[in-house]
């Protein structure tokens, strides 16, 4: 390089890349002019211009002409031009191969495809939210003696306000209330009444608009909720209530005698948040609110803080973790207690908020993200895996090709170009038919398993990212093996046709088999896991029977208690004078509707510390009716007076209170040392009140004497349910014009509680049969060609008097043995997986040796079936026409 | 023969004409500058003088490094025996056109 004269240069990068790009006989004319330009415009118009001036010109340059005429240039256009004509004439020659290989590829990526979709949507929820990164939800864990007894989501009533007064960390807190249910009703001009039963309805505080990123269509964010007694409507729900008519302004009933003003109404919160609300009244309206800055007892109230951006949230959650140590102090000293709020991100609820209690919506499934995303990957892989078998199966058959082009001066690296370009043509190709099957089957997906993925994201920055990646990533993984094969050849060798065609045991194309089908099998066994450990928990005894149970949502709407008192026993004596009823009774809770009623109750064993059980309120009706076991004692009675002041609770709280047997709890006392203790009178058997993927939970149940029940449970014995119901309803509507006829069937009710599991399997089911479905694919490609390769030894067996089945048996023999290998490397691998995904099941069906019996079955006959397909086309075929063509 | 000339060329080629020794690139673009008042830049003089030299008009040699061109030899152009031909053809056309030219008087 010739040194610069002057102290003063151009800049240095744009002479470089002058000279990296400039041809080397033009480097003398063009940089000598450039320099000589710098050199005396320098003087003339000042140095900073002159090296503006000097890149410009380097840029003015940069052109073909300058480039000069290098080998790559032109020549390289028309090789890989050339490259892709023969891409695509060995495309068309071999058609079947090819045809294989792309559909495998398109099934695969495909799938990679709808999984991502999905995890995309999944992991993005809530992240609408102004600066949803610093947005965080306060919760806490509650310690007795030492240990942590409960997760709870929601959070004292004070929490809010004081974190804000005392953290210079939290800029901004808004609490919501979940208690905002019951009967909503409007007046008509015309006097008739339109009412519904909500059960999404909250009362949060008055930033929430600024809190969230929520929509209000109409009315002012900072407004809205500032007063008590005012309501905000999603869109949906003002449409049910005001039809066309401007809802601003009215009134609204909440259960019948509050009087509510609606004063905004947002859009319908989206999809992917975890918060669903149809209706949200000022937390002002809820009497005492004034006392709730200082009320540290009462943890109902979900509490979302934002901080500034530069706080962590480990600092975050160290300040909470003794923060309410200092508040109630004395409380935890004296229970040996003790409780410690924590953060979550608002984006990570809901996936990741597992285990806490009185959650909201349906969280959770972080694992079931994982899992599927394991799932994405194998099936491409197993597509990839396919590409690489094929490819070098083929490899045979093209070794003349690669000869030829050796022999007239190609360099491994022009064949290694032409490999990678072919396998580029083939992924690029399968990704833009994928895009465009996603597109098409997405409208049917999202219907048969009630998902609501949007074709938005597919054009969405960060999957066309993923697919430019996934292509990129393709050609590299698919394509480098097959090249180095391809272009290792020996050409003289290739040419007089004496390659090496032995059939190996352990190459490295067995080892890519072995590995498709590890896969698949282990998918195989963890689709029958799924499938059979959702019929175990569905086949469990409930402990309860909920068959024929139609359960009435009862009335909250009335002018006083004793109104609803009145008008409950005029229902019930005209339900129970209906033939199809066979009993009734009322509740405050029933299963598969989460109890939210818990609270702490001493005993003689513990009779410091508070022991949290469910409380269940229940008539004198429900044991029998629901035919749950009584283990000691008795049920409530009608013509017992005392039995206001009894309790019966299941095992599980017996146990939990410290009783030993059901013997030694009856006549004890809960709460003893209280003015008014609870007599045991009975121990009853557990029944789950959520699905089997949740625990028994203590719960003790106290006596109603028929006055209320948030359920009304009617036993019914009919052979037309659907005249039944409405005969009912006739009856409702007489007695409650004030209130709407909500009513579910209780099995379908708790049945609906493993829709999620449901989903999960239906996604899981498809995406491992995909998953062995390509892997089929692969071996009957690969069968195929040994079995074109191998037609003259065949032909030759086949004259000497081997017999069909023989042959069969010949070509099968080293699948077999493949196959077998991957049984055995995926039992172990699978049994793992098995138990890892079982641990997030309270209760958890054995996994048991007929999954793996089973599961080997299938997996040898859908092998077999693929080997012998092709095997027994090829040992029929005709000998002479395999051995005369040559 | 004649050639078509762009008026770029043929001002190019006529600069390259009128400076003898020392008509390469950046002498070229400076001249051009220096006698019809417009710049140009480098690069587009290297296109011309390339596409003047590939039709015969110019020659090249390559000439002496100097320090301020960083010890980068130059191109030195030359025009040809055609080029020269070429541009008195154009000229005598033009003449014969400037002759025929009427008298105008604007001043009536």
């Amino acid at each position: 390089m010739p040194e610069n004269v002057n102290h003063i240069s151009p800049p240095g990068w744009a002479n470089r890349f002058l000279e990296w790009y400039c041809a080397h006989d033009l480097v003398d004319e063009i940089q000598g002019d450039l320099l000589e330009a710098f050199y005396h415009r320098k003087d003339e118009f000042g140095l900073v211009k002159a090296r503006w001036w000097f890149i410009w010109d380097v840029m003015r340059f940069f052109r073909p002409s300058s480039f000069g005429k290098r080998s790559y240039n032109s020549n390289q256009i028309a090789m890989i031009r050339n490259y892709m004509l023969v891409s695509l004439r060995n495309f068309s020659k071999q058609k079947g191969y090819s045809f294989i290989n792309l559909s495998g590829l398109i099934v695969g990526i495909t799938a990679c495809l709808l999984i991502s979709l999905h995890v995309l949507e999944e992991i993005t929820f809530d992240s609408f939210h102004p600066k949803a990164d610093q947005t965080y939800r306060v919760v806490m864990d509650m310690f007795g003696q030492g240990e942590l007894k409960t997760k709870s989501a929601p959070v004292y009533a004070a929490v809010g306000p004081n974190l804000l007064k005392d953290f210079p960390e939290v800029e901004m807190a808004t609490r919501i209330l979940p208690f905002g249910g019951g009967v909503y009703s409007v007046k008509k001009t015309d006097g008739s009444l339109v009412r519904f039963n909500e059960n999404k309805a909250v009362l949060a505080d008055e930033n929430f608009f600024e809190m969230f990123g929520f929509q209000l269509v109409d009315g002012n964010a900072q407004s809205v909720l500032a007063q008590p007694n005012q309501i905000v409507l999603s869109a949906s729900a003002a449409q049910r209530y005001f039809g066309t008519q401007n809802p601003i302004g009215q009134s609204i009933f909440w259960r019948g005698t509050n009087e509510l003003k609606v004063t905004g109404v947002y859009k319908d919160f989206p999809e992917n948040s975890h918060m669903q609300f149809d209706m949200i009244t000022s937390l002002q309206s809820w009497d005492g609110f004034e006392n709730f800055i200082d009320n540290w007892g009462w943890y109902d109230f979900y509490t979302f803080v934002k901080t500034p951006p530069n706080v962590s949230q480990e600092a975050l959650d160290e300040k909470l973790a003794t923060y309410l140590d200092g508040k109630k102090e004395e409380f935890y000293a004296e229970r040996n207690v003790r409780e410690e709020l924590w953060s979550q991100k608002v984006g990570d609820i809901h996936l990741y908020s597992t285990n806490l209690s009185w959650d909201m919506g349906e969280n959770g499934g972080g694992e079931q993200i994982y899992f599927l995303s394991i799932i994405a990957l194998l099936i491409l892989i197993i597509a990839w895996v396919n590409y690489v078998n094929l490819a070098t199966a083929r490899a045979i058959k093209r070794a003349k090709e690669v000869g030829v082009r050796k022999v007239v001066g190609a360099q491994k690296s022009n064949l290694m170009t032409q490999f990678l370009v072919e396998s580029f043509l083939y992924n690029t190709f399968a990704v833009v038919i994928s895009v465009l099957l996603v597109w098409i089957l997405l409208p049917v997906i999202n219907s048969t398993m009630d998902l609501t993925l949007e074709k938005s994201i597919l054009f969405g920055s960060t999957i066309l990212t993923g697919l430019l990646v996934l292509i990129i990533l393709g050609t590299v993984c698919s394509g480098l093996y097959p090249a180095v094969v391809l272009t290792s050849f020996k050409p003289v060798a290739v040419l007089k046709g004496k390659l090496h065609t032995g059939r190996k045991r352990f190459g490295f194309r067995q080892i890519l088999v072995i590995f498709q089908f590890t896969a698949s099998i282990t998918l195989i066994l963890g689709t029958f896991l799924v499938v059979k450990q959702l019929a175990y928990m569905r086949s469990q005894d409930l402990g309860i029977n909920i068959e024929q149970t139609l359960v009435l949502q009862g009335p909250s709407s009335g002018s006083s208690q004793q109104d609803l008192t009145d008008r409950l026993r005029l229902f019930r004596a005209q339900l129970e004078g209906m033939p199809e009823v066979k009993s009734f009774s009322l509740s405050s809770s029933v299963p598969g509707i989460e109890n939210f009623a818990i609270s702490g109750f001493t005993s003689k064993h513990y009779p410091q510390d508070l022991r949290d059980c469910y409380r269940v309120r229940i008539d004198d009706r429900f044991m029998d009716q629901f035919e749950i076991e009584i283990v000691a004692g008795r049920s409530f009675s009608a013509e017992m007076a005392t039995d206001t002041s009894a309790i019966v609770m299941n095992t599980v709280a017996m146990k939990h209170l410290g009783f030993n047997s059901p013997e030694e709890a009856i006549g004890e006392k809960i709460n003893p040392s209280s003015q008014n203790p609870w007599t045991i009178i009975g121990v009853v058997d557990n029944y789950h009140q959520a699905t089997l993927k949740e625990s028994l939970d203590p719960v003790l149940f106290m006596y109603n004497r028929r006055e209320r029940g948030n359920y009304y449970a009617l036993k019914m014995e009919s052979t037309d349910y659907a005249s039944s119901v409405a005969r009912v309803e006739a009856e409702w509507d007489k007695l409650y014009p004030d209130n709407p006829f909500d009513y579910f069937f209780l099995d379908e009710l708790f049945d609906r509680q493993y829709k999620s599991d449901e989903q999960f399997n239906a996604v899981f089911i498809g995406f491992a049969g995909l998953a062995i479905f390509v892997a089929c694919l692969g071996l009957f490609g690969l069968v195929s060609f040994t079995a074109e390769q191998a037609k003259k030894e065949i032909g030759i067996r086949k004259v000497l008097g081997a017999s069909a089945q023989k042959l069969v048996l010949l070509l099968a023999k080293d699948y077999a043995l493949l196959i077998f290998i991957a049984i055995v490397v995926a039992f172990p691998l699978g049994y793992f997986l098995m138990q890892e995904w079982l641990k997030g099941f309270a209760y958890q069906t054995d996994i048991g040796a007929g999954i793996f019996v089973f599961g080997g079955v299938v997996i040898s006959l859908v092998a077999f079936v693929t080997v012998s397909f092709k095997s027994f086309s090829v040992a029929n075929n005709n000998p002479i026409s395999a051995l005369r063509e040559e | 023969m004649s050639q078509s000339l762009g008026n770029l060329e043929e001002t190019v080629l006529l600069i390259v004409a009128v400076m003898p020794d020392e008509a390469y690139g950046y002498t070229v673009s400076e001249a051009y500058h220096q006698h019809m008042g417009s710049r140009i830049s480098i690069s587009a003089i290297h296109t011309v003088l390339k596409r003047l030299e590939k039709k015969g008009l110019i020659a090249s040699k390559m000439g002496g490094a100097t320090a301020e061109r960083g010890g980068r030899r130059k191109r030195i152009f030359e025009v040809t025996k055609i080029g020269l031909n070429t541009l008195e053809q154009i000229q005598n056309n033009r003449m014969k056109l400037w002759n025929m030219m009427p008298k105008l008087n604007f001043s009536s």
